[in-house]
Formats: C-alpha cells, sequence, structure tokens
C-alpha cells in the first residue's frame, strides 16, 4: 500500500467536502447542538427551574455504579449540584460518542455512494490506485475531520461545563481521565468501526440516502450504552471505557480485514449497469 | 506488433448477454474503431478492457498485460475517456488534472504542472483552469475529460464518443488529436462512437457489433466489400451514345447510369481489375476523360446494412 496514493484520495475528498453544503453544514450543527446547546438547555433549566432537579433517590441508579470517592463527593451536594454533576460529567458522556458516529457518517455515506450518483465513480476506479488505497483514503477523509470536530467539540463543552462548575461547585470539572479517554480512546475506535462498515456500505449500494440510512443503525449501540446508564446497568469509567476502547480496537481490527475483503471494485460499477 | 489482443469477451449481467464472444486484435499505434447502435456492448467492451469490471468469459490482453491478473499495470498504461465526463464538478479543471495526474503516477511537480498547462492550453481551458468544472459547458467538459485521459500520456487510450458534445470545429481539433497521437506518438486508440464520420476519418480498422454480437470487422476497404462491389466513376468532357453503348457491350460492366448534372459515369463491375480495360475503351470511343475513381459503399451504408441484416 502506498500511504502517497491514500493521501492522495483524502486531499481530493477533502477539496471536494470543504465545498459541499450538504456535507459541511450536518458536520457543523450535529456537534453543536449535542455538545453546546443540548446542555445548554439542561443547565439553564434546571438552574431557572430548581424544581426540576432530580432528588437523590432518582438518580440512585446512576450513584450505585459510581467508584466510592464519587459516591461520597456526591454526598455533600445538594440535589441540584449533584444533577448537574453527573448530567455534565456522565450522563453526557456517550453523546460524544455519537457526534464522531454522526458527522463521520455524512462523510463516510457520501464516499462511494455520492461518487456514484455524480457520476465520477467510472474515471477514478479506472486510476492505478489500488483498492486498499482508495478505501483507506475513503475511511480517512471521514475519521479525520470527525475526529477533529469531536475534539473540538470536547474542549467547547469543558469550557462551559467548567465555567459552570466553578460557579455551582467552586472546581473545574474538566479535564479529567474518564474522558480524556472517551474522547481520545473510545470515541476514535468507535468511530473507525462505523467508518469502515459505512464506507463499504457506501460502495455497495447505490445512493447516499440510501447508504446514511443503513449506517443510521450503527448508533443503535451508543443509545443502548446511554440508556444503559440511565437505567444504572452500566456506568462509564476509566475501567468500562478501556476494556471497551480494546474490544472495539479488536473490532476494529475485523471491520477493517472484512471491508479490504468485501470491497471489490469491478463489482461496484456492475451494479450501477 | 499488437498492443491489444481479446479473444472470446463475454460479460453477462443476470440474464442478459451485454457482450457476446467477440475477439478482436489492434497493433500498435492504431486507431480501431468500436461502432454498434446502443446497447451494442462497445462501452461494456471498454470497461472489461479498462478493468472497471471483469468479464464473464474470455481473456484480453491490454500493453500485454492480462486484464485479470495485471489489472492495476493495466490501468497504468491506459487512458480512458468514459461514457460521461466523470470530473469532479466542486475541483477546478485544474485540480481535476492535478488528481488524476498524481493518481497516474506523475509526482514531479514540475513536470505534472507543465503537463497540466500543456493540456489545458491545448483544449483552450487555461483561462478557466481556476473555475468550478460545475460552471463549465458541456463542450469544455468533454474537452477536460480528454485531457484527463492523456494526462499520464498513456500509450492506449479507450475513447467513448469523444466528440459527443462538442461543436464541428471543436470535434475537428480532438478528430486532428487523435490523428496526431496514433500517427506521431504511436498511441493505439480504441474509438467507440456512433459518428461513422468521426470512424471514417480515423479508424484504419472497425468492428460493427450489435447486441453484444461482433457482425463485421476489418478495414472500411473490407467491410464495404461484405455489403457490395464497389463503384467505378468517370468523369468526362462530354457523355454520348457512342461511349455508353461500347460500355454497355463490354461483359466486365453490368450496368451503366448517367450522371448528367456532374457528366459522370457510373458502372457497376463484376471485377474492378477491368478498370483499365474499361478506361481504355472510353478512350477509344472519343471520351475526354477528366476523373477515374473507384468508389466504395460509405462507412453509413455498410453499418445500416450490416445493422439491418443482423436484426433480421
Amino acid at each position: 500500500m502506498r500511504l502517497r496514493k491514500v493521501m492522495l484520495v483524502f486531499k481530493k475528498d477533502w477539496l471536494e467536502i470543504k465545498r459541499n453544503h450538504e456535507v459541511i453544514l450536518p458536520m457543523i450543527i450535529i456537534p453543536l447542538i449535542l455538545s453546546i446547546g443540548f446542555p445548554l438547555v439542561f443547565i439553564v433549566g434546571i438552574t431557572m427551574v430548581p424544581e426540576s432537579a432530580s432528588s437523590m433517590e432518582d438518580l440512585e441508579n446512576m450513584i450505585r455504579n459510581l467508584p466510592e470517592h464519587e459516591r461520597n463527593a456526591l454526598s455533600q451536594m445538594t440535589p441540584l449540584q449533584a444533577s448537574i454533576y453527573l448530567f455534565t460529567l456522565y450522563f453526557l458522556a456517550p453523546l460524544f460518542l455519537i457526534i464522531p458516529v454522526m458527522v463521520s457518517s455524512v462523510i463516510a455515506a457520501d464516499s462511494f455512494a455520492g461518487e456514484k450518483e455524480r457520476k465520477t465513480i467510472e474515471a477514478l476506479l479506472a486510476t492505478p490506485i489500488s483498492d486498499s488505497e482508495l478505501l483507506l483514503g475513503k475511511v480517512m477523509v471521514s475519521f479525520v475531520p470527525s475526529f477533529m470536530i469531536t475534539v473540538i467539540s470536547f474542549i467547547a463543552y469543558s469550557i462551559l461545563v467548567n465555567i459552570l462548575s466553578f460557579t455551582m461547585l467552586g472546581r473545574f470539572l474538566f479535564p479529567n481521565l474518564l474522558w480524556i479517554m472517551l474522547i481520545f480512546c473510545l470515541s476514535p475506535a468507535m468511530a473507525f468501526a462505523s467508518i469502515c462498515l459505512t464506507v463499504i456500505i457506501s460502495a455497495k449500494v447505490k445512493g447516499f440516502r440510501e447508504a446514511q440510512q443503513i449506517s443510521g443503525m450503527l448508533l443503535l449501540p451508543i443509545i443502548a450504552l446511554m440508556l444503559g446508564q440511565i437505567a444504572g446497568i452500566i456506568m462509564l469509567g476509566p475501567v468500562i471505557i478501556g476494556v471497551l476502547t480494546l474490544s472495539i480496537i479488536l473490532i476494529d481490527y475485523a471491520v477493517l480485514s472484512l471491508s479490504v475483503r468485501a470491497f471489490k471494485r469491478e463489482e461496484i460499477l456492475q451494479k450501477l449497469i | 506488433m499488437e498492443s491489444i489482443i481479446a479473444e472470446g469477451l463475454t460479460k453477462r449481467f443476470n440474464t442478459i448477454i451485454a457482450v457476446d464472444h467477440i475477439s478482436f486484435r489492434i497493433r500498435e499505434g492504431e486507431v480501431f474503431g468500436l461502432l454498434g447502435p446502443n446497447g451494442a456492448g462497445k462501452t461494456t467492451t471498454i470497461r472489461m478492457l479498462s478493468c472497471l469490471i471483469k468479464p464473464s468469459e474470455g481473456f484480453a490482453l491490454v500493453g500485454g498485460y492480462d486484464i485479470i491478473k495485471e489489472s492495476n499495470k493495466v490501468r497504468e498504461i491506459v487512458g480512458v475517456l468514459t461514457e460521461n465526463p466523470s470530473l469532479y464538478e466542486r475541483l477546478t479543471a485544474y485540480e481535476n488534472l492535478w488528481f488524476f495526474a498524481e493518481a497516474y503516477g506523475i509526482s514531479d511537480t514540475n513536470e505534472r504542472d507543465g503537463r497540466i498547462r500543456e493540456l489545458l492550453e491545448f483544449f483552450d481551458l487555461w483561462g478557466r483552469r481556476g473555475d468550478k468544472v460545475g460552471t463549465f459547458s458541456r463542450g469544455m467538459k468533454q474537452k477536460l475529460a480528454i485531457a484527463r485521459a492523456l494526462v499520464h500520456r498513456p500509450p492506449i487510450i479507450f475513447l467513448d464518443e469523444p466528440t459527443a458534445g462538442l461543436d464541428p470545429e471543436s470535434a475537428k481539433e480532438i478528430r486532428d488529436l487523435i490523428g496526431r497521437l496514433s500517427k506521431h506518438e504511436k498511441c493505439t486508440i480504441l474509438l467507440c462512437t456512433h459518428r461513422l464520420e468521426d470512424a471514417e476519418k480515423l479508424c484504419s480498422k472497425v468492428m460493427i457489433i450489435n447486441k453484444g454480437k461482433n457482425i463485421a470487422i476489418g478495414s472500411l476497404e473490407e467491410l464495404a466489400r461484405l455489403v457490395g462491389k464497389p463503384t467505378l466513376q468517370i468523369g468526362l468532357l462530354s457523355i454520348n451514345e457512342k461511349i455508353t453503348d461500347s460500355l454497355k457491350a463490354l461483359k466486365e460492366v453490368k450496368d451503366v447510369f448517367i450522371d448528367p448534372q456532374l457528366s459522370r459515369l457510373i458502372l457497376n463491375l463484376d471485377d474492378e481489375s477491368s478498370t483499365p480495360k474499361i478506361v481504355k475503351e472510353v478512350v477509344h470511343a472519343g471520351g475526354m476523360i477528366l476523373s477515374v475513381n473507384m468508389v466504395y459503399p460509405s462507412l453509413e451504408e455498410v453499418y445500416l446494412k450490416l445493422i439491418r441484416e443482423g436484426t433480421a
């Protein structure tokens, strides 16, 4: 595999993406809603109407799974403070797994399906860029922006939460190990697997919308994780994130190998005829 | 030396046979025309030869490389003008050529930029190099797509309808370019076209296909002979009965027609080798000869006849 060719596909696609409002707009709007809009609405709501804050009993399920030092810290807080603490540090964490998956799905779904729709695929496939170089180039152009957007969203979210936590709790909550591991380990690992699957779906289906609809199902495990946290079945802590990351890296490897094997350029055009 | 050898090339899409056991050979530097109505299998043939789809049966060597086992080698030495311009409309003309030049391995910046400039200037697009391709007319896109096919100076070029969408002047420029590439740069060109005029002017050999099957293959002259004998046309200063009667008396002459407007005799012969004898007879009858031409059926006549016979 020639890295230069991978980077060439990356650069060409990035030039196109930058000029495609249909792709750029969701890439900006989705992270803004999830990292700023959603937390802001909750925090403003809970502080303006303190009665809406959950009582300690309501939060019992989540608290039960927390480490001891966190439980001790929470016992010193009012229900309002505890709600904000749990919400910003734990409840919203899976949203930052959704951001890279959703952002990358827009680009990844467009990768081959978009080329088919715009009738540019034939000239691309006629070049001597190998199948694996093409595939990896397409995966990279989905992965890099989605990872960068996730990091930027995390920085913005951290600033927002720190301002709030300093005002209400007298200390900064970010950065912390849990979120560092979440943003820099688990989130890119999950995004990579979802991108590989979406790119291969994009190569197999006829159009962008079809690819995006199918890839939307890849969000289901993250939503399950989020519900699991609320129900108190699982709580994202450094250990769980570490285990999940290692497991997903193995899945990444399997999915990438599968994608390389499943990607056959001669079949792409054949399905369009 | 043969640049392209195809043997029994076949492509099936489920129950449909798009290309049905076609075989041909193209010599180096030859312009080979692939003619046929819509859906005849021309584009599918080009797609198989440029390794975009795999044949269901048969094999082909392109530049000595097997299209199935050495597909990446084939892609390196082939330039393809696809049925659609297949250009990135959000990229500029320059960016499009930059990408394809790099993809085909021109990594030296000076060489790449020089080649891009040369092509854009040739196609009169240098002034629009910074404009997005989406703003181009169909003809401009077609020219840019041809430039893309040539960017890496490929020795073998597949052109699918190269003059489609072009005005007569641009179409002539493209025809001249194809002729030059074949004659001076020894490029082997497989030309897929509906424009019989293009094939007639450019191709040294033609294959007519219909419903995926090879109907006829050969030089224009050979194909013409398949559908009828040539006619002998003799231009005279004046035509009189003595001349026509003497010609009708010859056993080699089947029919004699007079074209009074052009003062021309049109003769159907059994054997074109009798031409000198006929010319001698005209002179003997007092005819003042201005011109003698052996006229073969046009490619259009040949094409229509063969296609109709093939369909019947």
